[in-house]
Order: structure tokens, then C-alpha cells, then sequence
């Protein structure tokens, strides 16, 4: 390890409501993988986007290669060195390869740009990184994994000094993220400092020099990769907040009901002969890389994207499922993993949000009977424990957690029997996190049936009664809780079906 | 004045709308200064504030129906000269075909219904952007009126008239009915907004409409029906503005676009969909209805009230964009 | 990949356009005589440069995922000030056709300011200011209905750029050099697109802004500079109006943006953004002119013209949707 390249000191940032980071410090050496650890939520992608520009600090000091900086914007932090490889993706999809790589710095020749030798450079630069993808390709195109190399290579293209890669592995498939360690330690190797954010436990082991963790906001403690144990770093991560262990065996009798059984389901190349079961008073884990197809399974089972083929049985009938109208009448809820954007409208209040799905039942001839609605919505605020002054209470006012029971109580209201949780704790913090655990069990022990998306691992074992895992679109197994390891889903979640 | 803000009368009639209605008395203290002293004619009195009404019933229908559309985060720019077509269409079957004057003003709502069902139908089932339908309406609308009229204007009948007598709808003797119909439209469309099914899921889904889709509700067809709803208040709009100004020109009726929308964007309804106001709306409906007849009584021409009017839309809708940034 | 190659021309909507276009004037041919004549394809041909300038130049805001509405009352706008300077205050002929470009240039930039800083709704603010130019060309004008010095007159030598007549008299012959005119202005618009930045960060911006803004690009610079482009063209489209049109009147122009967007999205221009070419956008404007022109001759009237150009509009936008559609599900 080399000399220190950039010192974070007692960064602070407050956004309405939320003070997400607390006078946190963070430092990375020359030639070192400094790993950023911590639970959704905790800020470390805040405390990039701070380093990054895209945020303002409200306080605190940054010194890169010795002298303190502010960076406005990613450009100007590109510009010195200082790049950044987006969990999320942020591609032109209309645009190729190449020129996805070069924008906003394409060579020109006069006013022209100069394509020829854009795809040149993308070309040595793919080579050099041991990537194999056509630089004319559109975008659009490509594997989600693909993508990723892509921008891991638009980062590397920067001449960068410090690079981040924040979350780089999630759509990554076994083989891919063999390649990524392998210019990860190219890049070690040419004394650039790296920053690695990733949830991935073993990952963190094998390519890390050093951890730091961060929680609700604030520092934990840093500790040196090769001396500490997977444990060590669990128990700064979660604090006094202790996880459960994994569940020991299914609370599902053997002879219970079949409440929802897929066949054969088919929608497009994210879903391909999809076939499962689900017994009453079950959760179903659902395991699997990002862009495995879980989402689109679950979407597609609910109606909420077009299927090509496929039979649907709820309690033993054959039922036709073309739109989520369709799915809610026969009792089925979906909490997207994606609140905001597909679970609650956020500019209602809670109770206008509760009744989204039975309003029908809130009807007083033509009018809507708004006293009895609030009273349903009122229940569930108590029964839920959602934490807010009102039932009137806007809902874009209320914190990720209470977000979610909102949009709990919205099927518990219609009383749906089968409810599709995915991603039910993305970020959303620890306590929260525990009390939709929680309610999840209640649920279940109340025999409503449950399918659960998730893409963390702990979260898989300490829920679910069987799990089902998928890759590419198709399911490559099935588990029972008794038998899973996290070895053996990461095994089958990254095997390659053709 | 945070205070003020507070104040629980203030909340329940709601700040932007107290503001509004001091923007249109200030308008007409204004105007009742300005138009004497640039012209030498009298502003204050009743033949102005009639003038302004007048104006104020047919746009005010406009606006309010054009409001549903923008509730559900839409636009409909094609209510003018549908309008437009709604009264040469069915003025033409009344003075050519003499068809009886009931079927001929159900025709124009038949025909506004049918032009909102046709824009909903594209935007909602065939997910078309909102601007293209109204644009291709717009022209739709305007081609049909001329060939079915052969490009010939149309005029109603007079208030003397055998036929005359829908326009008691406006004004009654010396009462204006047209005031009482307008405001118990906006009262119905207010109810209909706030306490039904219909009003609840258009404003949710011109919030966040996947979310409500994904609760099982069909927002396909919900959002067509706030098309739908546009086009039958077009409908009923025509019959107020054939009744006050009588003659109905081919190829025309684009600037009540603008003052519709300006109405209701003024009034408080999002361009980003999700939040309405009717009472902002009428409000609105006013404001532009009195500018209208102050620049008449300025002896300025129409062009500077689209100029005006323009202006007014910009800086409604930028208001809208820096709350919602500051929100977030 | 490999099957979308086998289909050739076909699978490419330029190429479907351009059958349609050469279907579109042997229909008309066959089915009227009048319609063959060369008088009529050079009538044709004069009404098409300025909705073909005009949509030149939307394309640019259509592919950033917007539009612009006040191309067509903007055009007349710039014609009756620039007409006005000629006519009525006695300027030269170029200051006339400066003013009226600038005029463009300017509204377009304010369309820009009104959309990438001020974050309106691309339809909104163009439609306020396709209003706003009406009144202005009426004010600019002083309500006069401006006739531009005509092709003989004095300070007509504009004309020449559009139809070059040789001859006089009976014998006179026009030569629609317009068309070599605008085959250069559509390469160096195709350049643009395609070669420079102004092009690629234009698609950027319409595929992914937050992406592209990410990336370090002036994303506003740049997206004020597709309504600016659009805004000049307009300017360069009065010019071929006033040379097609004996007199501009006031008022007029509303309607005509959507002969040039509904050509630029026959022409396969995404009506969501992202996608589009400017020879794609000069086929579907022929597709529009031809109909436009070729209705009245099979026994049309003129009126239907507009109705058929709504539908035909329609058509294209749902054809894309399906498209969209397919791709989804096989995505």
C-alpha cells in the first residue's frame, strides 16, 4: 500500500428529515481495495456521491492526492481522476458501445466527430481489459452484465486515479466476476486507489485489502481485511441490532394446500418455462443475481407485464391472469421492489394509499365513503405499527419503513391471500427491517402465503421456508431451508444454463 | 404571513386561491383606473363585468374539463377548435338540415364526447403522447367542420328567434342563468373530482399511475373517461359560446386553448398531473375572462391577449415546477 | 441480427417510406392526368420546402424527447417581420430574410431557455409560444398582410434559390432548384446529426438525459440547442414560404407545424425520442405533401387534407407503439 490518496474528514450531510451522514471518515491508500461496508441505508452511497460532486457537503473536509478539493460534478471529479462506476446503470441505450464510452470527451477531427478512432481506443480498451464486446454494438443490446463491463470501462478510460465501484457484482455472473477481480488487481497493481461497495461477504474477503463500515450514517471502524472474520465485520455492520440466525427448518406442515402453482410460465427472455408452487402459509424465497428474472416473474405472474404462455392455478382452478385487476381479484398483492416508482403514489395521503385497491368497498352509492375509509386506514396504522401523526399524512412524508407498511396494508386491506414482497426491506433501515421480518412471520402464521424476492442472502436464509433460485430467466433450483447454504443458491443462482 | 398561512380558514380555503381571487380584484381596480385614462370610456359598471362573463361561461367549461385531462397528467390543446367543430357541425344540421334545436345541441356533445373518447382511447389504450393526439385532433377537428360545412360559416339563431330560446341558458331577462349554470357545473365537477371513484383513481394515476395500475385498478380505462369528460364539457361549452356570440367560423378556435389551460394551471392544477383544483380553475376561468375584456376596452387588439395569455401559462407552470423542486 | 439483414430495404423504415412515396405518386399518377403534369410537381415541390425546412429542423427537438409547436405560426411570424422591414419600410431584401432567421433563431433559443433550464413541458411551452408568435406577427406587422416583392420585382432575387423561371411569357420555364437547394441543406443537417456533437449528445439527451448529464455533457447547452436549430429552421422556412406564397397573412400558420412533425415522425422520428434521421424525415414529409397534393385530384377537397394528415399521423405513432410493444415482450 502506497501513500494515502484521498482523506474524507467528518463529512456531514443533511437531507429534510434524514441526517445521513454524521461527521464520517474515510481514507484510501495508492495500490489499495478499501472495501465500503454497511446495510442499506447506512450512507455509503451518499458518502460517494458526496466525494463525486453529485452532493454538497454540508460540512467536512476532502483531501485528494494532498490538497483539499470540492468537486461540483462528475465531470469535474472525472476530470481529476475521480470516477465512479453507478450500482444503477446509466447508459444511452439508443447510442453504440463505443460512443457510450467516449461521451462527452468524443475525439473530433474539426467539427466532426471521429468515430473511426473511437472505436479504435474501445477496442484496445476492451482488449487490455480482457473484455469481449463489439464497440459498434447499440446499448440496448447488450446483457445486463455486459453493460456493466462496459461501464467499468468507461470508468477505467478516465486515465482515473481513484476508481468506485459501488456494487459492481450484483448483475455480474460468476465467470464475469472472476474477469472483474482480475483487472481490479491490474488496477492495484498500477498504484490506483480503488473503492469497492458491496453487500457480497466472500467477495469483500478475496479482493479487499481494508474494510470500513458505516451504519445509520456514521462510522463504525476500519478494520484490515486479512485479519478479521466475516463475523467481525457482520457485528459492526448491524451494531446492537443482532440478526437472527438462518431459519432452521420450514414452519409449513408437509399437507398443506397449494394456494398458487405456476406452470411453464413464459415472458420473454427474462421468464422461460417458469414452474413453482406455494403452499398456504409459506414464504417462498426467491434467490438469484440482479437481472436474474425474479422481478419479471413475479410481474408477470401478477399481470403486470404481457406473457407469452403459462398456466396460473390459484387454489387449484385454472385462472387467467391478464392485467393486476385481474390478479387482485383473485387475491393476489404485489409490493414492487421499486416503492416509489410502482408502490405507493407518494403525493397521496395514507389513507387515499390504503384503499387504492379496494375502493370499490369504500362506496357509498356513488361517493366515495370517506369516514369508513379512514377508519380501514386507521386500523392498520395500529396494527402495522406505522409511525405518523395522521392518517391524513402525505405519504411522501413518512420514512422508507412506515412507506412500506403503507403499501402492506394496502393488500391487507383487500385481504389478498397471496402477497408477492420484492425486495421488502430495500432501503429501508435496520429496526425497520426487523419489523417487516417480523410481520412477514405473523403473516405467514396467519396463513397468508407468501412469495419473497431477495437479493440478499441473509435475508433469503432467515425467511423463507423454501427457496426457489433463478438465473437468466429460468429456475435452476429449489431448496428446502433445511438444506440451503449460501454456497450452494450462489452456486446454482450463477450456473450457466446453455 | 406564516401565520396567515396557518390560519384555519385560510387552509380550508387555501392560500393560492385567497391570492387568486386578490390577483382578480386587483385586475379589475387596475383595469378600472387604466381604461378611462387611455380611452376616456368608462371600465367600472356592469357592461364590462356582463362582457367578461359572457366570456367567462363557455372558456369556463373548457377549463373544466380540460382540468380532468391534466389531473391525470395529460393535455388536451385540441377543446378549441373541437369546439369549434362541435358548433359548425351541429349548427349547420340546425340551419341547413333544420333539424330540431334539442337533437342539434345533444349532436355537439355527442360530437365533443366522441373527439374526448377518441383522444383518451389513443392516449390511455395505445399509450400515444397526450401532445400528438391533441395535435392531430386539433386538425381533425378543423378538417371535419370545414367539410361538413363546406367551409361556410354557421350562424345560431338570435335570441329573438324561433330557436332562440337555448339562450336563456345565458342569461334569463337580466339574471345571468349562464353564471348559475357555470358554477353549478364547476360545484358537480368538484364532487365528481374529490368524493367518486372516478375523481380519486385520475388524480392517483396523474400521480403515479404504474402504482395504481399495480393495485388492480384499470387505469386505462379510468384515463380514457377523463378524456371522455373533457369532451362532453367541450361539448356543453360550444353550446354557451354559440349562444353569446352566435356566428361560429371555419378553421378557428386555437387561442381557447391557451386561455383554457391558462385557467386551470393558473387555478392551481399541476401540468405534472396529480393535483387539481376546481375552485382554482373558476377562479382561473375569471381572471383570463376579465383580462380579456380589459384589453378589448383598451382598444388593444386580440394579439396582444395571446401574447398575455401566454405569458400568464409560462409563469403558472414555471410557479408549479419550482414548488415541486423545492419539495423535493 | 442476421434476419433483420436478410429483409433488406424493408426492415429499415426509411426504406418502407420510400415505397410508400414512390406508391403514393404512381397512385396519383394513374388515377389523374393533371396530376402527372410538371407543373404540378413543381406546385408540389414549392409548397414542400418550407414544411421540409420546418421539419428539418423539429426533428431535432423530437429526438430529445420534445417537440415544438410553434414552428408553424413561428414561420409566419418571421416571414410578415421580415416582409414588413421589405414591403413597408423600404429595406433591402437581405435584411428582411436576416431578420426573419434571427427572429427564428432567437424564439427558438427562448423555447430552449423555457425547457432545459426552466424544466416546462416541451408541448406547454411551445404552445404558448406558437400563441405568442401569432400576436407578435400581428404586432410586427401591424395586422398588414405582407407580400414579399415577388419573383420579378425588384429585391424578388430570393425566389431564384427556390424556382429559377428562365424565359418569359408563355415561354417561360421554372426550375424547382429549391431541390438541389435542399438536398444540400438535408446532407449537412444528416452530418450534424449523425457526426458531430450537437447530433449525438441531441439522441443522448432523448435516450438518456440523466445518463448523459452524468457523463459530463452541458445536457442544457445542448438541449437548448435542438429548439434553437428548430427555431433557425423555421426562419429558413419563411423565406421558402415567402417565395411560394404570394402574400402572408396574419393569424395564418397554425397547423402547418404538423404537416413537418407529422412528416418527421412518418419518417420514423420516435415520438418518445431517442431515434430518427433527417432523410427519414424528408420521406415522410413527401409522403405528407404528396397526400396534401394529391387529394383535390382524386376528388378530394382540400379540407380532407387535414383530416387524412391526422390519421396518417396517428398511424405512425402507433405503429411505433406496437413496435415498442414487440420489443418489450421478446426483450
Amino acid at each position: 500500500m502506497g501513500e494515502v490518496i484521498l482523506q474524507m474528514k467528518d463529512i456531514d450531510k443533511s437531507f429534510p428529515g434524514v441526517h445521513a451522514l454524521d461527521h464520517v471518515g474515510f481514507e484510501v491508500r495508492r495500490g489499495e481495495v478499501h472495501a465500503l461496508m454497511g446495510e442499506n441505508g447506512a450512507g455509503k452511497s451518499t458518502l460517494m456521491k458526496v466525494l463525486t460532486g453529485i452532493y454538497k457537503k454540508d460540512s467536512g473536509s476532502i483531501i485528494y492526492k494532498g490538497k483539499e478539493v470540492e468537486f461540483h460534478n462528475t465531470r469535474e471529479a472525472q476530470d481529476n481522476g475521480v470516477v465512479i462506476v453507478h450500482q444503477e446503470l446509466n447508459m444511452v441505450g439508443d447510442l453504440s458501445v463505443a460512443q457510450n464510452i467516449f461521451i462527452g470527451r468524443e475525439p473530433r477531427k474539426g467539427l466532426r466527430i471521429d468515430d473511426k478512432k473511437m472505436i479504435e481506443d474501445s477496442k484496445a480498451l476492451f482488449d487490455r481489459l480482457r473484455i469481449d464486446i463489439d464497440p459498434t454494438e447499440k446499448m440496448s443490446e447488450l446483457t445486463v452484465g455486459k453493460q456493466q463491463m462496459c461501464e467499468i470501462a468507461k470508468a477505467i478510460s478516465h486515465n482515473a486515479e481513484l476508481i468506485i465501484f459501488d456494487e459492481p457484482s450484483a448483475a455480474l455472473t460468476e465467470k464475469e466476476i472472476e474477469d472483474l477481480f482480475s483487472i481490479i488487481r491490474d488496477l492495484k497493481a498500477q498504484d490506483l486507489g480503488i473503492i469497492y461497495i458491496s453487500h457480497r461477504m466472500d467477495e469483500i474477503k478475496v479482493i479487499t485489502d481494508r474494510v470500513t463500515v458505516m451504519r445509520d450514517g456514521g462510522y463504525v471502524g476500519t478494520l484490515i481485511t486479512a485479519d478479521c472474520t466475516k463475523e467481525d465485520i457482520i457485528n459492526m455492520m448491524v451494531g446492537r441490532v443482532i440478526y437472527e440466525k438462518p431459519k432452521e427448518k420450514s414452519l409449513v406442515p408437509d399437507d398443506a394446500p397449494v394456494v398458487l402453482k405456476v406452470e411453464h410460465l413464459n415472458a420473454g427472455k427474462m421468464v422461460q418455462d417458469v414452474s413453482f408452487e406455494l403452499r398456504k402459509g409459506e414464504i417462498l424465497g426467491f434467490s438469484g443475481l440482479m437481472g436474474a428474472g425474479r422481478t419479471e416473474t413475479a410481474r408477470a405472474i401478477f399481470g403486470a407485464d404481457p406473457k407469452q404462455s403459462g398456466d396460473i392455478y390459484v387454489n387449484g382452478e385454472k385462472v387467467e391472469i391478464n392485467s393486476p385487476e385481474d390478479a387482485v381479484k383473485h387475491g393476489i398483492g404485489y409490493l414492487s421492489e421499486d416503492r416509489r416508482r410502482f408502490g405507493i403514489v407518494v403525493g397521496k395521503s395514507i389513507v387515499e394509499n390504503s384503499t387504492m385497491a379496494t375502493l370499490e368497498e369504500y362506496m357509498n352509492g356513488i361517493f366515495i365513503n370517506k369516514g369508513k375509509e379512514k377508519e380501514a386506514a386507521e386500523r392498520y396504522i395500529n396494527e402495522l405499527g406505522t409511525k405518523t401523526p395522521s392518517s391524513d399524512q402525505l405519504v411522501v412524508n413518512l420514512s422508507g419503513g412506515n412507506q412500506q407498511k403503507v403499501v402492506i396494508a394496502k393488500w391487507l386491506v383487500r385481504n389478498s391471500d397471496i402477497l408477492i414482497f420484492d425486495e421488502p426491506t430495500r432501503g429501508i433501515d435496520v429496526g425497520a427491517k426487523n419489523e417487516i421480518y417480523k410481520l412477514m412471520n405473523r403473516l405467514a402464521a396467519e396463513g397468508k402465503s407468501i412469495i419473497m424476492i431477495s437479493s440478499e442472502m441473509t435475508e433469503i436464509l432467515r425467511m423463507s421456508d423454501r427457496i426457489v433460485i433463478m438465473c437468466e430467466g429460468r429456475k435452476t433450483g429449489e431448496v428446502k431451508i433445511e438444506e440451503a447454504t449460501q454456497e450452494l443458491i450462489m452456486d446454482k443462482a450463477t450456473r450457466q444454463m446453455s | 404571513m406564516e401565520k396567515f398561512k396557518q390560519n384555519p380558514l385560510v387552509k380550508k380555503l387555501g392560500f393560492n386561491r385567497i391570492v387568486l381571487c386578490g390577483v382578480l380584484i386587483l385586475m379589475y381596480i387596475f383595469f378600472s383606473i387604466l381604461v378611462p385614462a387611455v380611452t376616456g370610456s368608462q371600465f367600472a359598471g356592469m357592461s364590462h363585468i356582463m362582457g367578461a362573463l359572457n366570456y367567462a361561461y363557455f372558456l369556463g367549461f373548457l377549463s373544466l374539463g380540460v382540468t380532468f385531462v391534466i389531473a391525470t397528467g395529460g393535455i388536451d390543446f385540441s377543446i378549441g377548435p373541437v369546439m369549434f367543430c362541435c358548433g359548425l357541425v351541429s349548427g349547420y344540421c340546425l340551419m341547413t338540415y333544420n333539424m330540431p334545436l334539442p337533437v342539434c345541441l345533444l349532436i355537439s356533445v355527442l360530437i365533443g364526447a366522441l373527439f374526448g373518447l377518441w383522444n383518451g382511447y389513443l392516449v390511455a389504450y395505445w399509450s400515444v403522447p397526450p401532445f400528438i393526439v391533441s395535435m392531430a385532433s386539433m386538425n381533425m377537428a378543423k378538417g371535419i367542420a370545414s367539410v361538413f360545412t363546406k367551409t361556410q360559416s354557421v350562424s345560431w339563431p338570435r335570441s329573438t328567434d324561433a330557436n332562440g330560446w337555448f339562450r336563456n341558458l345565458i342569461k334569463m331577462g337580466g339574471i345571468p342563468t349562464g353564471l348559475i349554470c357555470f358554477l353549478v357545473a364547476a360545484v358537480i365537477c368538484a364532487i365528481i373530482l374529490n368524493n367518486t371513484r372516478f375523481g380519486r383513481y385520475i388524480i392517483c394515476l396523474g400521480s403515479n399511475k404504474e402504482a395504481v395500475r399495480l393495485s388492480g385498478v384499470d387505469t386505462r380505462k379510468w384515463q380514457m373517461f377523463a378524456y371522455l369528460m373533457c369532451g362532453l364539457l367541450v361539448g356543453i361549452a360550444t353550446i354557451f359560446f354559440v349562444g353569446t356570440y352566435t356566428t361560429v367560423q371555419p378553421g378557428y378556435g386555437d387561442q381557447y386553448n391557451n386561455e383554457a389551460i391558462a385557467g386551470c394551471v393558473m387555478g392551481g392544477t399541476s401540468m405534472a398531473g396529480g393535483l387539481a383544483s376546481i375552485g382554482g380553475t373558476v377562479i382561473g376561468v375569471f381572471i383570463i375572462s376579465l383580462l380579456q375584456e380589459g384589453i378589448l376596452a383598451l382598444k388593444l387588439t386580440k394579439d396582444v391577449q395571446l401574447i398575455i395569455t401566454g405569458l400568464i401559462v409560462i409563469v403558472a407552470v414555471y410557479a408549479d415546477v419550482m414548488a415541486r423542486r423545492r419539495k423535493n | 441480427m442476421q434476419k433483420k439483414k436478410s429483409l433488406g430495404i424493408l426492415s429499415d423504415q426509411k426504406g418502407i417510406v420510400f415505397i410508400i412515396v414512390i406508391l403514393l405518386y404512381i397512385f396519383f399518377s394513374i388515377i389523374s392526368k393533371d396530376f402527372r403534369k410538371y407543373s404540378t410537381l413543381v406546385m408540389m415541390l414549392d409548397s414542400t420546402y418550407y414544411i421540409l425546412l420546418m421539419a428539418i429542423g423539429v426533428t431535432f427537438p423530437l429526438i430529445t424527447g420534445g417537440v415544438d409547436l410553434s414552428i408553424g405560426t413561428g414561420m409566419i411570424c418571421y416571414g410578415l417581420t421580415g416582409g414588413y422591414l421589405v414591403v413597408q419600410k423600404g429595406f433591402p431584401t437581405w435584411v428582411g430574410l436576416l431578420v426573419a432567421v434571427s427572429f427564428g433563431l432567437i424564439i427558438g433559443i427562448i423555447n430552449g431557455v423555457l425547457i432545459a433550464i426552466m424544466d416546462l413541458p416541451p408541448f406547454l411551452a411551445t404552445l404558448c409560444t406558437c400563441m405568442m408568435t401569432r400576436g407578435l406577427g400581428s404586432i410586427c406587422a401591424k395586422s398588414f398582410a405582407i407580400p414579399w416583392p415577388g419573383a420579378k420585382a425588384d429585391g424578388g432575387w430570393f425566389h431564384a434559390i427556390f424556382k429559377l423561371t428562365v424565359g418569359a411569357g408563355r415561354k417561360a420555364m421554372n426550375y424547382p432548384v429549391g431541390v438541389i437547394v435542399l438536398a444540400v441543406i438535408v446532407l449537412i443537417m444528416s452530418f450534424v446529426l449523425n457526426h458531430t456533437r450537437v447530433g449525438r449528445y441531441t439522441i443522448a439527451i432523448g435516450s438518456n438525459k440523466e445518463a448523459t448529464r452524468l457523463s459530463g455533457v452541458n445536457v442544457k447547452a445542448y438541449h437548448i440547442t435542438a429548439y434553437a436549430i428548430s427555431g433557425l429552421f423555421a426562419g429558413l422556412a419563411s423565406l421558402a414560404y415567402a417565395a411560394a406564397i404570394p402574400t402572408i397573412q396574419p393569424g395564418t400558420g397554425a397547423g402547418l407545424e404538423l404537416d413537418a412533425i407529422g412528416g418527421a415522425i412518418v419518417g420514423g422520428v420516435s415520438p418518445t425520442g431517442g431515434a430518427g434521421s433527417i432523410i427519414g424525415t424528408m420521406l415522410g414529409v413527401f409522403v405528407i405533401q404528396l397526400l396534401k397534393t394529391g387529394l383535390p385530384y382524386i376528388g378530394l377537397e382540400a379540407n380532407w387534407q387535414q383530416i387524412v394528415t391526422g390519421l396518417v399521423l396517428i398511424g405512425a405513432v402507433l405503429i411505433d407503439v406496437i413496435k415498442q410493444r414487440r420489443a418489450a415482450l421478446e426483450g
